[in-house]
Protein backbone atom coordinates (compact mmCIF):
# COMPACT_ATOMS: atom_id res chain seq x y z
CA UNK A 1 0.00 0.00 0.00
CA UNK A 2 1.48 3.35 -0.98
CA UNK A 3 1.75 6.01 1.64
CA UNK A 4 0.22 8.95 -0.13
CA UNK A 5 -1.04 10.55 3.01
CA UNK A 6 0.93 12.10 5.77
CA UNK A 7 1.42 9.49 8.49
CA UNK A 8 -1.01 10.07 11.29
CA UNK A 9 -4.10 10.47 9.23
CA UNK A 10 -6.34 7.81 7.82
CA UNK A 11 -6.75 9.64 4.62
CA UNK A 12 -10.32 10.49 5.20
CA UNK A 13 -11.35 6.85 4.64
CA UNK A 14 -14.13 7.06 7.18
CA UNK A 15 -15.18 5.27 10.33
CA UNK A 16 -16.16 2.02 8.64
CA UNK A 17 -12.64 1.49 7.36
CA UNK A 18 -11.23 2.16 10.80
CA UNK A 19 -13.58 -0.33 12.45
CA UNK A 20 -12.80 -3.06 9.94
CA UNK A 21 -9.08 -2.50 10.19
CA UNK A 22 -9.11 -2.52 13.99
CA UNK A 23 -11.18 -5.71 13.97
CA UNK A 24 -8.64 -7.31 11.65
CA UNK A 25 -5.77 -6.22 13.86
CA UNK A 26 -7.48 -7.72 16.90
CA UNK A 27 -8.00 -11.02 15.08
CA UNK A 28 -4.35 -11.19 14.02
CA UNK A 29 -3.34 -10.37 17.60
CA UNK A 30 -5.59 -13.10 18.97
CA UNK A 31 -4.02 -15.59 16.56
CA UNK A 32 -0.53 -14.65 17.71
CA UNK A 33 -1.59 -14.97 21.36
CA UNK A 34 -2.97 -18.47 20.71
CA UNK A 35 0.28 -19.50 19.02
CA UNK A 36 2.22 -18.10 21.97
CA UNK A 37 0.06 -20.17 24.31
CA UNK A 38 0.82 -23.35 22.37
CA UNK A 39 4.50 -22.48 22.59
CA UNK A 40 4.07 -21.91 26.33
CA UNK A 41 2.15 -25.13 27.03
CA UNK A 42 4.47 -27.39 25.02
CA UNK A 43 7.88 -25.77 25.54
CA UNK A 44 8.03 -23.17 28.29
CA UNK A 45 6.41 -25.55 30.82
CA UNK A 46 9.11 -28.10 29.90
CA UNK A 47 11.82 -25.64 30.89
CA UNK A 48 10.14 -24.81 34.20
CA UNK A 49 9.58 -28.48 34.95
CA UNK A 50 13.16 -29.39 34.01
CA UNK A 51 14.35 -26.85 36.55
CA UNK A 52 11.99 -28.18 39.25
CA UNK A 53 12.98 -31.76 38.39
CA UNK A 54 16.68 -31.09 38.73
CA UNK A 55 16.14 -29.35 42.08
CA UNK A 56 14.04 -32.28 43.25
CA UNK A 57 16.70 -34.75 42.10
CA UNK A 58 19.41 -32.92 44.02
CA UNK A 59 17.26 -32.71 47.15
CA UNK A 60 16.56 -36.44 46.98
CA UNK A 61 20.24 -37.33 46.62
CA UNK A 62 21.00 -35.10 49.58
CA UNK A 63 18.26 -36.60 51.73
CA UNK A 64 19.41 -40.14 51.04
CA UNK A 65 22.98 -39.21 51.94
CA UNK A 66 21.90 -37.54 55.16
CA UNK A 67 19.59 -40.26 56.36
CA UNK A 68 20.85 -43.73 55.50
CA UNK A 69 18.88 -45.18 58.40
CA UNK A 70 16.39 -48.00 58.02
CA UNK A 71 12.86 -47.44 56.86
CA UNK A 72 11.65 -45.13 54.12
CA UNK A 73 8.72 -42.98 53.20
CA UNK A 74 7.89 -42.25 56.80
CA UNK A 75 8.15 -38.49 56.51
CA UNK A 76 7.55 -37.75 52.83
CA UNK A 77 5.56 -34.55 52.41
CA UNK A 78 3.11 -34.09 49.52
CA UNK A 79 5.04 -33.02 46.44
CA UNK A 80 8.32 -34.25 47.88
CA UNK A 81 10.40 -36.81 46.01
CA UNK A 82 10.99 -40.22 47.62
CA UNK A 83 12.12 -42.43 44.71
CA UNK A 84 13.41 -42.37 41.15
CA UNK A 85 12.13 -44.09 38.04
CA UNK A 86 14.32 -45.25 35.18
CA UNK A 87 13.02 -46.78 31.94
CA UNK A 88 16.02 -48.04 29.94
CA UNK A 89 13.88 -48.68 26.84
CA UNK A 90 13.12 -44.94 26.64
CA UNK A 91 16.78 -43.96 26.74
CA UNK A 92 19.84 -44.50 28.85
CA UNK A 93 19.37 -41.12 30.50
CA UNK A 94 15.65 -41.59 31.21
CA UNK A 95 15.50 -40.71 34.89
CA UNK A 96 12.92 -38.83 36.96
CA UNK A 97 12.22 -38.39 40.62
CA UNK A 98 8.83 -39.65 41.82
CA UNK A 99 6.95 -37.20 43.99
CA UNK A 100 4.31 -38.05 46.57
CA UNK A 101 0.85 -37.16 45.25
CA UNK A 102 -0.81 -36.76 41.86
CA UNK A 103 -1.99 -33.15 42.16
CA UNK A 104 -0.89 -30.49 39.67
CA UNK A 105 1.95 -29.21 41.85
CA UNK A 106 3.52 -32.65 42.27
CA UNK A 107 3.12 -33.56 38.60
CA UNK A 108 4.73 -30.32 37.49
CA UNK A 109 7.97 -31.60 39.03
CA UNK A 110 7.78 -35.09 37.54
CA UNK A 111 5.87 -38.35 37.88
CA UNK A 112 3.73 -38.57 41.05
CA UNK A 113 2.80 -41.50 43.26
CA UNK A 114 -0.87 -42.20 44.08
CA UNK A 115 -0.55 -41.82 47.87
CA UNK A 116 -3.05 -44.56 48.77
CA UNK A 117 -1.25 -47.20 46.70
CA UNK A 118 1.61 -49.53 47.65
CA UNK A 119 5.20 -48.42 48.19
CA UNK A 120 7.90 -49.67 45.78
CA UNK A 121 8.47 -53.40 46.08
CA UNK A 122 5.42 -54.04 48.23
CA UNK A 123 2.67 -56.50 47.31
CA UNK A 124 -0.18 -54.58 45.72
CA UNK A 125 0.08 -51.82 43.18
CA UNK A 126 2.75 -49.12 43.15
CA UNK A 127 0.92 -46.57 40.97
CA UNK A 128 2.46 -43.50 39.34
CA UNK A 129 0.93 -40.79 37.13
CA UNK A 130 2.84 -38.52 34.75
CA UNK A 131 2.33 -35.90 32.06
CA UNK A 132 2.35 -36.94 28.44
CA UNK A 133 2.58 -33.46 26.89
CA UNK A 134 4.20 -30.40 28.40
CA UNK A 135 5.54 -30.02 31.94
CA UNK A 136 8.51 -32.24 31.16
CA UNK A 137 6.25 -34.91 29.58
CA UNK A 138 7.97 -37.77 31.43
CA UNK A 139 5.39 -40.27 30.19
CA UNK A 140 5.27 -39.03 26.60
CA UNK A 141 6.57 -42.26 25.07
CA UNK A 142 4.85 -44.71 27.40
CA UNK A 143 2.95 -46.19 24.45
CA UNK A 144 6.27 -47.41 23.00
CA UNK A 145 6.84 -49.86 25.86
CA UNK A 146 6.48 -53.53 24.99
CA UNK A 147 6.25 -56.60 27.17
CA UNK A 148 9.22 -57.28 29.46
CA UNK A 149 10.64 -53.74 29.13
CA UNK A 150 12.23 -52.83 32.45
CA UNK A 151 10.98 -50.07 34.75
CA UNK A 152 13.49 -49.52 37.53
CA UNK A 153 12.47 -47.85 40.78
CA UNK A 154 15.25 -46.59 43.02
CA UNK A 155 14.54 -46.05 46.71
CA UNK A 156 16.97 -45.12 49.46
CA UNK A 157 18.17 -48.72 49.82
CA UNK A 158 17.08 -50.75 46.79
CA UNK A 159 16.62 -50.93 43.07
CA UNK A 160 13.29 -52.59 42.23
CA UNK A 161 13.11 -53.95 38.70
CA UNK A 162 9.60 -54.19 37.32
CA UNK A 163 8.84 -55.48 33.83
CA UNK A 164 5.89 -54.78 31.57
CA UNK A 165 3.36 -57.62 31.63
CA UNK A 166 2.40 -59.48 28.43
CA UNK A 167 0.31 -57.37 26.05
CA UNK A 168 -3.25 -58.27 25.09
CA UNK A 169 -2.29 -60.32 22.03
CA UNK A 170 0.52 -62.14 23.86
CA UNK A 171 -1.08 -63.18 27.10
CA UNK A 172 -3.00 -66.14 25.64
CA UNK A 173 0.10 -68.15 24.77
CA UNK A 174 2.64 -66.33 26.88
CA UNK A 175 4.85 -69.40 27.37
CA UNK A 176 5.30 -69.64 23.61
CA UNK A 177 5.74 -65.90 23.04
CA UNK A 178 8.37 -65.41 25.70
CA UNK A 179 10.35 -68.45 24.67
CA UNK A 180 13.82 -67.28 23.65
CA UNK A 181 13.42 -63.85 25.24
CA UNK A 182 15.70 -63.93 28.27
CA UNK A 183 14.37 -60.60 29.56
CA UNK A 184 10.97 -62.28 29.99
CA UNK A 185 12.26 -65.09 32.20
CA UNK A 186 10.80 -63.66 35.40
CA UNK A 187 7.63 -62.19 33.90
CA UNK A 188 4.54 -64.27 34.69
CA UNK A 189 1.25 -63.91 32.84
CA UNK A 190 -0.47 -63.83 36.27
CA UNK A 191 -3.19 -66.01 34.79
CA UNK A 192 -2.81 -68.85 37.31
CA UNK A 193 -3.03 -66.81 40.53
CA UNK A 194 -6.01 -67.71 42.71
CA UNK A 195 -9.54 -68.55 41.62
CA UNK A 196 -11.62 -66.54 39.14
CA UNK A 197 -8.51 -65.06 37.56
CA UNK A 198 -8.13 -62.01 39.78
CA UNK A 199 -5.55 -60.66 37.31
CA UNK A 200 -7.70 -61.54 34.29
CA UNK A 201 -7.88 -57.89 33.18
CA UNK A 202 -4.30 -57.01 34.05
CA UNK A 203 -2.23 -56.84 30.87
CA UNK A 204 0.86 -54.86 29.96
CA UNK A 205 -0.88 -52.00 28.17
CA UNK A 206 -4.47 -50.85 28.49
CA UNK A 207 -6.56 -47.89 27.41
CA UNK A 208 -9.29 -47.07 29.91
CA UNK A 209 -11.79 -44.31 30.52
CA UNK A 210 -10.81 -41.66 33.08
CA UNK A 211 -13.28 -42.98 35.66
CA UNK A 212 -11.43 -46.28 36.08
CA UNK A 213 -9.83 -45.42 39.40
CA UNK A 214 -9.61 -49.17 39.97
CA UNK A 215 -6.72 -49.30 37.48
CA UNK A 216 -4.55 -48.46 40.49
CA UNK A 217 -6.35 -50.84 42.89
CA UNK A 218 -4.13 -53.47 44.60
CA UNK A 219 -5.53 -56.01 42.14
CA UNK A 220 -6.26 -53.84 39.09
CA UNK A 221 -9.93 -53.57 38.01
CA UNK A 222 -11.05 -55.68 40.99
CA UNK A 223 -12.51 -54.70 44.37
CA UNK A 224 -10.05 -53.85 47.14
CA UNK A 225 -10.58 -57.13 48.99
CA UNK A 226 -10.13 -59.48 46.02
CA UNK A 227 -6.94 -61.01 47.38
CA UNK A 228 -5.39 -60.84 50.80
CA UNK A 229 -2.28 -58.67 50.83
CA UNK A 230 0.06 -61.63 51.08
CA UNK A 231 -1.38 -63.18 47.88
CA UNK A 232 -1.17 -59.99 45.86
CA UNK A 233 1.46 -59.70 43.14
CA UNK A 234 3.84 -56.75 43.46
CA UNK A 235 2.77 -54.60 40.52
CA UNK A 236 3.66 -51.21 39.11
CA UNK A 237 1.09 -49.13 37.25
CA UNK A 238 1.92 -46.04 35.18
CA UNK A 239 -0.90 -43.76 34.03
CA UNK A 240 -0.97 -40.86 31.59
CA UNK A 241 -3.46 -39.21 29.26
CA UNK A 242 -4.57 -40.74 25.97
CA UNK A 243 -4.68 -40.01 23.12
CA UNK A 244 -2.00 -37.33 23.17
CA UNK A 245 -3.34 -33.82 23.78
CA UNK A 246 -6.65 -35.23 25.00
CA UNK A 247 -8.23 -36.24 28.27
CA UNK A 248 -10.71 -38.62 26.72
CA UNK A 249 -8.97 -41.75 27.97
CA UNK A 250 -6.00 -42.91 30.02
CA UNK A 251 -3.06 -44.99 28.89
CA UNK A 252 -2.17 -47.57 31.53
CA UNK A 253 1.02 -49.64 31.73
CA UNK A 254 1.07 -52.55 34.16
CA UNK A 255 4.29 -54.26 35.21
CA UNK A 256 5.32 -56.86 37.72
CA UNK A 257 8.25 -56.92 40.14
CA UNK A 258 10.92 -59.31 38.91
CA UNK A 259 14.01 -58.36 40.94
CA UNK A 260 14.98 -56.49 44.07
CA UNK A 261 18.63 -55.50 44.14
CA UNK A 262 20.07 -53.79 47.22
CA UNK A 263 21.90 -50.67 46.15
CA UNK A 264 25.10 -51.63 47.94
CA UNK A 265 25.29 -54.71 45.70
CA UNK A 266 25.85 -52.47 42.66
CA UNK A 267 27.53 -49.59 44.50
CA UNK A 268 24.33 -47.58 44.15
CA UNK A 269 25.18 -47.13 40.48
CA UNK A 270 22.39 -47.35 37.92
CA UNK A 271 24.71 -48.33 35.07
CA UNK A 272 26.16 -51.20 37.05
CA UNK A 273 22.59 -52.23 37.80
CA UNK A 274 21.86 -52.29 34.05
CA UNK A 275 24.85 -54.60 33.58
CA UNK A 276 23.59 -56.73 36.42
CA UNK A 277 20.08 -57.15 34.99
CA UNK A 278 21.31 -57.56 31.40
CA UNK A 279 19.90 -54.27 30.09
CA UNK A 280 23.20 -52.54 29.32
CA UNK B 1 -5.28 0.37 16.62
CA UNK B 2 -1.55 -0.22 16.12
CA UNK B 3 -1.28 2.87 13.93
CA UNK B 4 -2.97 4.86 16.68
CA UNK B 5 -0.52 3.55 19.29
CA UNK B 6 2.42 4.31 17.00
CA UNK B 7 1.18 7.86 16.49
CA UNK B 8 0.95 8.43 20.24
CA UNK B 9 4.44 7.17 21.04
CA UNK B 10 6.75 10.07 21.82
CA UNK B 11 10.07 10.96 20.23
CA UNK B 12 11.76 10.33 16.90
CA UNK B 13 11.37 7.07 14.97
CA UNK B 14 14.27 5.12 16.60
CA UNK B 15 12.95 5.95 20.06
CA UNK B 16 9.42 5.01 19.05
CA UNK B 17 10.68 1.70 17.70
CA UNK B 18 12.49 1.02 20.95
CA UNK B 19 9.40 1.80 23.03
CA UNK B 20 7.28 -0.37 20.73
CA UNK B 21 9.66 -3.31 21.21
CA UNK B 22 9.57 -2.79 24.98
CA UNK B 23 5.78 -2.69 24.94
CA UNK B 24 5.61 -5.95 22.98
CA UNK B 25 8.08 -7.55 25.39
CA UNK B 26 5.99 -6.40 28.35
CA UNK B 27 2.82 -7.89 26.86
CA UNK B 28 4.59 -11.22 26.16
CA UNK B 29 5.96 -11.27 29.71
CA UNK B 30 2.49 -10.65 31.12
CA UNK B 31 1.11 -13.52 29.04
CA UNK B 32 3.93 -15.96 29.87
CA UNK B 33 4.27 -15.16 33.55
CA UNK B 34 0.70 -14.46 34.64
CA UNK B 35 -2.03 -15.32 32.17
CA UNK B 36 -0.74 -18.58 30.65
CA UNK B 37 0.21 -20.18 34.00
CA UNK B 38 -3.33 -19.45 35.15
CA UNK B 39 -4.88 -20.84 31.98
CA UNK B 40 -2.66 -23.87 31.55
CA UNK B 41 -4.08 -26.16 34.29
CA UNK B 42 -7.38 -26.10 32.43
CA UNK B 43 -5.88 -27.84 29.41
CA UNK B 44 -7.40 -31.27 28.83
CA UNK B 45 -4.12 -33.14 28.49
CA UNK B 46 -3.11 -32.21 32.02
CA UNK B 47 -5.55 -34.83 33.32
CA UNK B 48 -3.28 -37.84 33.65
CA UNK B 49 -4.54 -39.58 36.78
CA UNK B 50 -7.42 -42.01 37.11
Amino acid sequence: MSQRQEPGTDGGRGAGYLVVRTFGELLVTAGIVVLLFVFYALYVTNWTSAQLQSESDEALTERWQEDPGPGQGTSVLPGEAFARIYIPALGEDYRYTIQSGVDADALEIGPGHYPQTAQPGEPGNFAVAGHRNGQGAPFNALDELVSCDAMVIETDRDFFVYRVLPLADEVGDWDVVRDGRPECAGVPSLRSVGDNEPYGDTIGRKIVTPDRADAVAPVPYRPQDTLSRIDQAALITLTTCHPQFSDRERLIIHGVLTQQIPKNQVNGDYHRLLDHIGEA
Amino acid sequence: MYAWIWRHLPGPTPLRALIAVLLIAAVIALLMLVIFPWLEPMLPFNQVAV
